[in-house]
C-alpha cells in the first residue's frame, strides 16, 4: 500500500466513502435520513426527503457507474488484446472502429441504444435486461472505445520493453506473453482506466435518465432530477439540485484522482 | 498530402457508416401495434415508421433522405418534421454552440493562466478540483440553477445561458490541456534565450510560446465541439430551447425513428464537418503539418 501514491488513496478513500454513505444512508437505513434531513421534504414527492432521495439516487448511480465501468474496461482490454494478437489489417480495422465509436457522443448514442433495448425489452425480446442492465449494457457498449485505445497503446509500450523481447526471443507466445508478462504489469493501469470510465458512465446515466428516457427504478441522481426538474424550476432548485452536484463533483473527484495517480507510465526494470 | 486525404477520408467514412447502422438498428425495432397489451406505439406512428424508412423496400435507407428532400414530412403529423424545419432547428443549435465557443476559450485561457500560476504556490490542488467540478457538473445541473431566472422571469436570454453552460466543462478541459502544453513550452530554451536577449514576457508568450501551443489546442478541438453540441442538448431542454437537441430527445421518446435516423446522421455529418475545418485549420496554421504532409 506504501508504493500506492498519496493522491491515489485520497481519491480511492473518497470513494470508497461515498460508497458506503450511499448504501448506509440510501439503501440500509434511508428512515434516519427521513428525521434528520435539513433540506426539508421533496416538492413532487412530499413523503420523500431530499437528502433520502440524493443518496438513494447515489447509490443507484455508483451500481451502474461500477457495472458499466468494468464491462467497458473488459471491452476494452478485450479488444486490444485481440489487437495486439492479431497486428496487421486486423488490428488497423479495429482501430478504425475505435475511432468511429469514439467520434460520437456518449450520451447520443446511449439514447438511441435506449430506444433500441425498450422497445426490444416490450417485445418481449430483451433477453431479460431489466432497465439497469439495458442501462449498463448500453453505456458499456459506448464506452469500450476509450479504454481499448489505452490498452492496446500501453499493451505496445510494454512489448518494446526487453524482458518481454527475451520472452519472445526464448520461444513465448503471444498469449503466454500476455499472460505472464503483460497482464501484470498492465493490472494497476486496468484499475485507472477503469476508475476513469466510472465518472463518464455516471454522468451518461445521469444525462439520459434526466431526460427521462430511461427507465431506472429505484431513481438514479439523473432520474431524480429529471423527474422533478418542472418543480425546481418553478419553486427554487437550488435546495434539491445542490446536494446531488456535491454528491457527483465528489464521486468524480474521487474517481479522478486515483486514475490520474494510477495511471503513471509503465515502471521499467532496472 | 496523401497523409492528410487519408485522415479526412477516415472521417467521411463516419458518415455513411452511421446513417446506415442507425437506420438498421431502427428498421429492425419490433413496434408492435397488435394487442392492447403489447401496444408500443400508435398505429399511426406504426404506419409512418413502415412508410418512412421504406421498410421491405430495396433501398429502403435511402427513403428518409429523398423524403427529406422532396420537402415531405418524416414521422406523424403532429411530432413529425420536415427538411426545413430540421434545418432551422439545426441552425439554432449551431448558433449556441458558435456562442458557447468563445466562451469557452475564454474559460480556457483564463483557466490555463492561473493553473499555471498555482502550481507553484499552496493553491495548486485547485489545478484538480477545478477539472474534477467543472466535469462532475453535467450541464443540466447549471442549466436548472439559472432556469428560474431565465423561464420564469424571463430575465435573461436563453440562448446565451445556454451558451454559457455548455462551455463551462469544455473551456476547463481545453484549459487543462493549453495549461500542461504552455507549461511544457516555458521552461524550453527558446524561451529563456527570448527573455534573457530583453523581451518582454507578453511578447515571449505572443511570439514563440503560442504558436507552439496551438496545435495542442487543435487536437482538442474535435472532443470540445462534440462536448458543445452534446451538452446543448440538456441546456435545450431545461431552458426551453426548439432546437436541434430538443427535437433529438422528444424523437427519442416519441419513437419517431425515421427522425431518429435522420437525426443522427445530421449530427455525425456536422462532426465530420468540425473535423474537416480543424485539418485544414491545422495545415495553415502549424508548419510541422505542412512539412510531414508533403
Amino acid at each position: 500500500m506504501s508504493r500506492v501514491p498519496l493522491r491515489a488513496r485520497v481519491g480511492l478513500a473518497l470513494l470508497v466513502g461515498l460508497g458506503l454513505l450511499s448504501l448506509v444512508a440510501g439503501r440500509l437505513f434511508p428512515e434516519a435520513l427521513a428525521s434528520t434531513c435539513p433540506l426539508g421534504m421533496d416538492p413532487t414527492r412530499p413523503d420523500r426527503t431530499v437528502c433520502e432521495l440524493a443518496f438513494g439516487g447515489l447509490w443507484v448511480s455508483l451500481a451502474v457507474g461500477l457495472a458499466a465501468g468494468a464491462l467497458s474496461t473488459f471491452i476494452g482490454l478485450a479488444v486490444a488484446a485481440v489487437a495486439r494478437l492479431s497486428g496487421g489489417a486486423v488490428e488497423q480495422t479495429l482501430l478504425r472502429a475505435v475511432d468511429a465509436v469514439f467520434a460520437l457522443p456518449d450520451v447520443l448514442v446511449v439514447m438511441v441504444l435506449q430506444l433500441a433495448g425498450q422497445s426490444l425489452s416490450d417485445a418481449g425480446a430483451g433477453g431479460g435486461l431489466g432497465p439497469f442492465g439495458l442501462m449498463v449494457v448500453s453505456l458499456a457498449l459506448v464506452g469500450w472505445a476509450g479504454p481499448a485505445r489505452m490498452f492496446r497503446n500501453r499493451l505496445a509500450t510494454l512489448e518494446s520493453q526487453e524482458y518481454v523481447a527475451a520472452s519472445r526471443a526464448l520461444g513465448g507466445g503471444g498469449l503466454h506473453l500476455l499472460r505472464v508478462h503483460l497482464w501484470p504489469a498492465l493490472r494497476p493501469f486496468a484499475l485507472a482506466v477503469f476508475l476513469s470510465r466510472l465518472p463518464a458512465a455516471i454522468l451518461t446515466e445521469s444525462t439520459v435518465s434526466f431526460f427521462g428516457i430511461a427507465r431506472m427504478e429505484p431513481m438514479s441522481l439523473g432520474r431524480y432530477l429529471g423527474t422533478s426538474y418542472a418543480a425546481l424550476i418553478y419553486e427554487g432548485g437550488g435546495r434539491m439540485v445542490l446536494p446531488a452536484w456535491a454528491l457527483l463533483v465528489l464521486l468524480v473527484l474521487g474517481a479522478s484522482l486515483a486514475s490520474q495517480a494510477l495511471s503513471g507510465p509503465p515502471r521499467r526494470v532496472s | 498530402m496523401r497523409a492528410i486525404a487519408q485522415r479526412l477520408l477516415r472521417q467521411v467514412v463516419l458518415v455513411p457508416v452511421v446513417a446506415v447502422a442507425s437506420y438498421f438498428l431502427m428498421a429492425s425495432l419490433p413496434l408492435t401495434t397488435e394487442t392492447d397489451a403489447k401496444r408500443q406505439v400508435s398505429r399511426e406512428l406504426a404506419a409512418s415508421y413502415r412508410r418512412d424508412l421504406g421498410i421491405g423496400e430495396p433501398l429502403g435507407f435511402l427513403r428518409p433522405w429523398e423524403k427529406l428532400f422532396r420537402g415531405e414530412r418524416l414521422g406523424t403529423s403532429a411530432q413529425g418534421i420536415t427538411g426545413d424545419e430540421l434545418l432551422t432547428k439545426l441552425s439554432g443549435s449551431v448558433s449556441v454552440g458558435l456562442m458557447a465557443l468563445p466562451l469557452a476559450l475564454t474559460w480556457a485561457l483564463g483557466f490555463a493562466l492561473l493553473r499555471t500560476r498555482w502550481r507553484k504556490g499552496r493553491w495548486a490542488a485547485l489545478g484538480d478540483v477545478v477539472p474534477a467540478v467543472a466535469f462532475g457538473t453535467p450541464v443540466f445541473i447549471p442549466a436548472l440553477l439559472l432556469a428560474p431566472g431565465v423561464v420564469e422571469r424571463g430575465h435573461l436570454l436563453p440562448e446565451l445561458c445556454a451558451a454559457l453552460v455548455t462551455s463551462i466543462w469544455p473551456g476547463i478541459f481545453l484549459g487543462t490541456l493549453v495549461g500542461d502544453s504552455l507549461e511544457a513550452e516555458l521552461s524550453r530554451d527558446y524561451v529563456r534565450t527570448a527573455l534573457g536577449k530583453g523581451l518582454s514576457r507578453a511578447a515571449v508568450l505572443r511570439r514563440h510560446v503560442l504558436p507552439n501551443v496551438w496545435p495542442a489546442m487543435l487536437d482538442a478541438v474535435g472532443p470540445v465541439a462534440t462536448s458543445l453540441l452534446a451538452g446543448s442538448f440538456a441546456a435545450e431542454r431545461v431552458l426551453g430551447l426548439p432546437y436541434f437537441g430538443q427535437l433529438y430527445v422528444l424523437a427519442v421518446l416519441n419513437k419517431q425513428v425515421a427522425v431518429v435516423v435522420v437525426a443522427t446522421t445530421t449530427f455525425a455529418t456536422l462532426l465530420v464537418i468540425v473535423s474537416l475545418a480543424v485539418e485544414v485549420l491545422r495545415y495553415a496554421l502549424d508548419p510541422r503539418s505542412r512539412e510531414a504532409s508533403a
